[in-house]
C-alpha cells in the first residue's frame, strides 16, 4: 500500500490514488528528413477523496507532493454528494506484461526504423515527401484506495505512422502499425500504403444520392463514437440516448457484433483494470445487433441501479488525461472478422465509396447517432478504384443506416486514436451521399 | 475593462519557485549545454474547474501543476522533451542536445533559427476585475446559477455548465540569453444545452469570457437566455436539405471558416515540408477576390488569442495574411522563419507544461467590407444564412465546418429555421468563392483550436458575415 494511502486513512473517509508515469521516444522524419527526436518523461497524479458525504479532488505531479489530502477534502466541502464508494480489492483479469524488447526501444533503433522504412517505400517510389514517425512509449499506471483497490499495470507498445500528402490536393494517405511488440519493416504495410498512394491520381465526385460505403477500419470511430455517446452512462441516467431503453432489441444490423474486451491477451491497450480500479471484463454490448448493456462506471451505474461495468476512463472525446474526470468509455472494443477480403468486397460493388477518415465528425449530432463528414477516400465504380473523392459528404444515423450491413472484411485494423481496439472493414449498404 | 500585459515587476514569488533562483538554475543548465541552441521553458499552472452535468455538480477542482519543456539545436538537428520533476530538468537537457547532434547528422538539409532579439523582462497580466480577485464561492454561484436558469427552461432535456480557469506563470530562458517570465490567465463558463421533444434532440453551444477580466463572466443572462431560446426553437426547424447551395456565414460562422480553411494553411510549420503546398502558397499568390482582408493579430483587447509574447520568447505581432485578396504574409517559428526568409510574428505557442510549442494562430480576423446583411440576402435565390460555429476541421485544403443552427434563404428573403448542418470545401475555390463581406465584425469569447495534440483556448476571432456563392452541405 502506497504511503499516500496510509496517510489518508483517519484524515478522509475514503480516498483514491490514480498515478501515471510515462516515458515515451517519438523520432518524426518529415519530408523524407528527420525533423526532430522528442522524449517525455512524466508524472501525473489524480486524488479523489470522500469526506463528509462529499466527493472532492485534486492533482500534481507526484503522490509525495504536500498538502493533496487537505486539498482534495477542500474541493470536498464545496462538492456533491458522494453517491458511490471508490473500488474494494479486485479480482482482475491476468494481462500480459510488457514486452521488453519493445520498453527498451531506443532514439537510435527508432530512427534506424524510421530509415529502413523511408529506403523500401523510394525504392519503389521515389517522388513522395514521405512522413514517417516511430514511436516507443511504456506507461505504468497505479490506482490504490483506503477501500483495498491495489491495480497496478504496465504496458509497452511501438507506433509506426507512414503518410505523404497527396499532390495538388493537400490531404494525405496514411497507414498506421501499432504492437505490443517491437516493430520490424513493415512489409505489408508499406505495400498497402503504396497501393493507395497509387489509387489516389485521379479524382472523382459521386452523384449526390444514396449508395454503399465501406468503412475502413481507421474510419470506425465515424459510427463507433456515436454508438458510445448512446451507450455511455451519463446519456443512460439523463435519457438523452436514443437507446436507453432498447437493452434486448436489435439496434443494429444482426451480423455486427461489437465486443468490450480490454483484457484480451496480447492486445494493444489491454489493461485489466479501469480508470477507477474496477476490473474489467470480455463481454459484448452489442450481439448479432441486439443491444446488451451499457458503459458504466462507478457514478452511473449507482445512479441507474446497477454495478460498474469497468468502463471508467480519463479519456474524453477530445484528448482527456489525468486531470479528467473518470466518465464512461469503451477501453477496447472488438468487431470480429468476417470471411472475405476487403478487396473481394470492393470487388462486387457497383458503384460505392470506400471511406478511411471522416473530417468535421465532432460538429454532427453524434449523441443521436448522426454524423455528416467531408469524406475521405476511394470512388469505386464496377468493382475498382476510379479515384480519390473529392467534395464529398457523407451522412447517417447509426441506428437507421447500419441495420443495413452487407459484409464484414476479414481483415481487421486499429481504429484511429479514439478508440482503442480491433475492427474490419464494414460495408453499408445505402449511405446519404452529397456529391456533384 | 480590458487586461493588459505589459513589463513590470516579477511576480513569480512562490517559496519554492522564487523566480530569480529559477531563472538562474534554468539559465544555467541551458548556457551549459553542448549545443548550437537551446532553450527551456518552465510553468507554474493553478486549474479551477467546475462542472455540473444537469442538475448534479460532478466536478469542483483547484489544484496546481508544474513542469518544463527543454528544446535544442545541434549540427543542424533537433530534438525537445519534456518532464515533469524540475530537478530531471538537467539530465533531459543533456539528453535533448546529444538528441540533436545524432539528428543533424542524419539532415541533409541543415534545420537553422532567424535571429530574434535576446528578451530580458517580465510580462505580468494586469485588469480592474482580475478573475484571481474573485472568490471561488462567487464563481461557484455564478455557474450554478447559469445552470439553473437553464434547466428551467421549457423542452430543455439537460445541460453541461462549467467553470474553466486557467492561470499559467512561465518562466522562458535561451542560450542566447534571454530571461523572460509571463503570465497567462484566462476563464470561460461554458457548455452546452440540451432541448428535447419527442426523438428529436438538439445542442447549442454557449461561452462567455476568454480572457482575464471577470467583468466578461458577470451578468450574462440575457445572453443565456437568448441561447435557451434557439435550443428551444430548434426543435420546431427541420433538417437541411444535402446538396450545393450559396450561403451567408454569420460572423461566429465566418471565424472559423477562415481560421480552420485559410488559417492554418498561414501556419509555416505545416508548409514547411510540403513541397507541393509551398509553391502553392507562395507570398504574392492570388487566393481572393480583392475585398478580402485577412490578419492575424495577438494584440486585439479583449480576445481570447491576446499576448504579448510567445513561447519561444519572440513578441507577437499582427501579420497582414491576405491584402486585397493577394497572400502577403504567414505564421512562423524561429525556425519556419529562417526556412522560409520571412519576418518573425511570434506565433509559437505551447498549451501547458509538457507540449513542445508549435506555430499557431493568435486572433485572426477579416477586416469588414462595405455590403450589408440584407444585400446578402436579397442576393441569393435558393441558400442558406448558418449562424453559430460548431466547430470545425481542416486537412490541406479540405476543410469541414458545422452550424448550430440556420435559416433557408428563398427569392431573397430569409426562410424556415434549419439544423444538423455540416458544410465542406476546398480551399482555394472557396476563398475565391467569397463575393461579399459585411461592414461589422464580431469576436469570440472562446477559443478552442486542436493541432498536434493540443487543445488550445488562447486562440480568437473577429470577423464579419461574409457570403460564399457555392459550398457543399452534407444534410439529409
Amino acid at each position: 500500500m502506497h504511503e499516500f494511502i496510509k496517510n489518508a486513512k483517519g484524515k478522509v473517509d475514503q480516498a483514491e490514488l490514480y498515478w501515471k508515469r510515462t516515458h515515451s521516444i517519438d523520432v518524426s522524419y518529415e519530408n523524407n528528413q528527420l525533423q526532430e527526436i522528442a522524449e517525455d518523461d512524466l508524472s501525473s497524479v489524480a486524488v479523489r477523496v470522500i469526506h463528509e458525504g462529499k466527493l472532492g479532488s485534486t492533482f500534481a505531479v507526484s503522490p509525495e507532493q504536500e498538502g493533496l489530502v487537505e486539498q482534495a477534502k477542500t474541493a470536498a466541502a464545496n462538492g456533491d454528494k458522494a453517491t458511490f464508494s471508490f473500488a474494494p480489492d479486485g479480482d482482475y483479469a491476468r494481462v500480459e506484461p510488457p514486452n521488453t524488447e519493445t520498453a527498451k526501444l531506443t532514439s537510435e533503433d527508432l530512427v534506424s526504423l524510421c530509415e529502413t522504412t523511408r529506403d523500401a517505400i523510394q525504392s519503389k517510389r521515389d517522388d513522395l515527401a514521405l512522413s514517417i514517425s516511430a514511436q516507443m512509449e511504456k506507461e505504468s499506471l497505479s490506482i490504490e484506495t483506503t477501500e483495498g483497490a491495489q491495480a497496478h499495470h504496465e504496458t509497452a507498445q511501438s507506433v509506426l505512422v507512414i503518410s505523404a500528402p497527396i499532390k495538388g490536393a493537400g490531404i494525405g494517405v496514411y497507414k498506421l502499425g501499432v504492437s505490443t511488440q517491437p516493430q520490424t519493416t513493415p512489409t505489408g504495410l508499406i505495400d498497402e500504403f503504396l497501393e493507395w498512394y497509387g489509387w489516389t491520381g485521379k479524382t472523382s465526385t459521386p452523384a449526390t444520392g444514396r449508395m454503399p460505403v465501406l468503412f475502413a477500419p481507421e474510419a470506425s470511430f465515424l459510427y463507433l463514437l456515436p454508438l458510445w455517446a448512446g451507450l455511455e452512462g451519463n446519456a443512460i441516467e439523463k435519457k438523452t440516448s436514443p437507446i436507453v431503453d432498447r437493452t434486448g432489441e436489435p439496434i443494429l444490423s444482426e451480423n455486427l457484433t461489437i465486443l468490450e474486451d480490454s483484457v484480451s491477451p496480447g492486445g494493444v491497450g489491454a489493461r485489466p483494470f479501469d480508470d477507477e480500479g474496477v476490473p474489467c471484463r470480455r463481454r459484448p454490448v452489442v450481439e448479432n445487433g441486439v443491444l446488451k448493456g451499457f458503459l458504466l462506471d462507478q457514478r452511473t451505474a449507482t445512479a441507474i441501479g446497477q454495478t460498474s461495468t469497468g468502463n471508467a476512463s480519463k479519456r474524453e472525446l477530445f484528448g482527456g488525461g489525468t486531470e479528467t474526470k473518470p466518465s464512461p468509455w469503451p477501453l477496447r472494443w472488438e468487431i470480429p472478422a468476417g470471411t472475405k477480403s476487403y478487396r473481394n468486397i470492393m470487388a462486387g460493388l457497383d458503384e460505392a465509396l470506400l471511406v478511411y477518415y471522416g473530417m468535421g465528425f465532432h460538429s454532427g449530432n453524434y449523441p443521436q447517432g448522426q454524423f455528416s463528414i467531408q469524406a475521405i477516400g476511394f470512388h469505386i465504380k464496377g468493382g475498382e478504384v476510379v479515384g480519390r473523392l473529392e467534395n464529398t459528404m457523407i451522412s447517417a444515423n447509426i441506428y437507421e443506416d447500419f441495420k443495413n450491413v452487407s459484409a464484414i472484411s476479414a481483415e481487421r485494423g486499429h481504429p484511429l486514436g479514439f478508440i482503442n481496439g480491433v475492427i474490419p472493414y464494414v460495408l453499408v449498404d445505402s449511405i446519404q451521399v452529397a456529391g456533384s | 475593462m480590458q487586461c493588459a500585459a505589459e513589463p513590470l515587476e516579477s511576480r513569480y514569488t512562490s517559496e519554492e519557485s522564487d523566480g530569480d533562483a529559477m531563472k538562474e538554475k534554468l539559465a544555467g543548465i541551458v548556457g551549459g549545454l553542448s549545443a548550437d541552441y537551446a532553450d527551456l521553458r518552465y510553468e507554474e499552472n493553478r486549474k479551477t474547474r467546475i462542472s455540473f452535468k444537469g442538475n448534479q455538480l460532478v466536478e469542483v477542482a483547484s489544484y496546481e501543476t508544474s513542469g518544463g519543456h527543454v528544446r535544442a539545436y545541434a549540427k543542424g538537428g533537433k530534438a525537445v522533451a519534456s518532464f515533469s520533476d524540475p530537478a530531471r530538468a538537467g539530465r533531459m537537457a543533456e539528453a535533448v542536445a546529444t538528441s540533436a547532434a545524432i539528428a543533424g547528422g542524419r539532415r541533409a538539409k541543415p534545420l537553422r533559427m532567424a535571429d530574434a532579439p535576446v528578451v530580458t523582462e517580465n510580462f505580468p497580466i494586469h485588469c480592474e476585475q482580475d478573475l484571481r480577485k474573485v472568490s471561488f464561492q462567487e464563481k461557484l454561484d455564478l455557474t450554478t446559477h447559469y445552470n439553473q436558469m437553464i434547466l428551467e427552461g421549457a423542452e430543455i432535456a439537460t445541460a453541461e455548465t462549467n467553470y474553466d480557469e486557467f492561470v499559467s506563470r512561465r518562466i522562458f530562458v535561451n542560450s542566447e540569453g534571454s530571461v523572460i517570465e509571463y503570465e497567462i490567465v484566462l476563464a470561460n463558463i461554458l457548455g452546452f444545452i440540451v432541448s428535447k421533444r419527442g426523438n428529436v434532440m438538439q445542442r447549442v453551444r454557449f461561452a462567455f469570457g476568454g480572457d482575464a477580466d471577470f467583468a466578461r463572466i458577470r451578468g450574462r443572462e440575457e445572453d443565456l437566455k437568448k441561447r435557451i431560446a434557439f435550443a428551444q426553437q430548434l426543435l420546431d426547424a427541420e433538417p437541411a436539405k444535402a446538396g450545393l447551395f450559396p450561403v451567408i456565414l454569420d460572423p461566429s460562422e465566418s471565424g472559423v471558416f477562415i481560421h480552420e480553411a485559410f488559417g492554418h494553411l498561414s501556419e509555416a510549420d505545416g508548409l514547411q515540408n510540403n513541397p507541393a503546398f509551398r509553391e502553392k502558397l507562395q507570398l504574392g499568390a492570388k487566393l481572393a477576390k480583392p475585398i478580402l482582408n485577412v490578419y492575424d493579430d495577438p494584440s486585439l483587447p479583449a480576445h481570447p488569442g491576446t499576448y504579448v509574447i510567445d513561447d519561444e520568447g519572440v513578441r507577437g505581432v499582427r501579420t497582414e495574411l491576405i491584402t486585397e485578396g493577394i497572400l502577403s504574409g504567414r505564421l512562423h517559428s524561429r525556425e519556419t522563419a529562417a526556412e522560409f526568409g520571412e519576418p518573425l510574428s511570434g506565433n509559437m505557442r505551447a498549451v501547458g507544461e509538457v507540449y513542445t510549442p508549435v506555430v499557431r494562430m493568435s486572433n485572426i480576423g477579416i477586416m469588414p467590407g462595405t455590403d450589408t446583411f440584407d444585400d446578402m440576402v436579397a442576393s441569393i435565390d435558393h441558400g442558406y444564412y448558418l449562424v453559430g460555429a460548431k466547430g470545425g476541421q481542416t486537412s490541406g485544403d479540405q476543410f469541414t465546418f458545422g452550424a448550430q443552427w440556420g435559416y433557408r434563404i428563398e427569392d431573397g428573403k430569409l426562410g424556415t429555421m434549419v439544423r444538423d448542418i455540416n458544410m465542406s470545401g476546398e480551399l482555394f475555390s472557396t476563398l475565391q468563392a467569397i463575393s461579399m463581406v459585411g461592414g461589422k465584425t464580431e469576436g469570440s469569447e472562446r477559443g478552442g483550436c486542436g493541432k498536434a495534440g493540443q487543445s488550445n483556448r488562447l486562440s480568437g476571432k473577429d470577423t464579419p458575415p461574409i457570403k460564399i456563392d457555392q459550398v457543399t452541405i452534407g444534410g439529409v
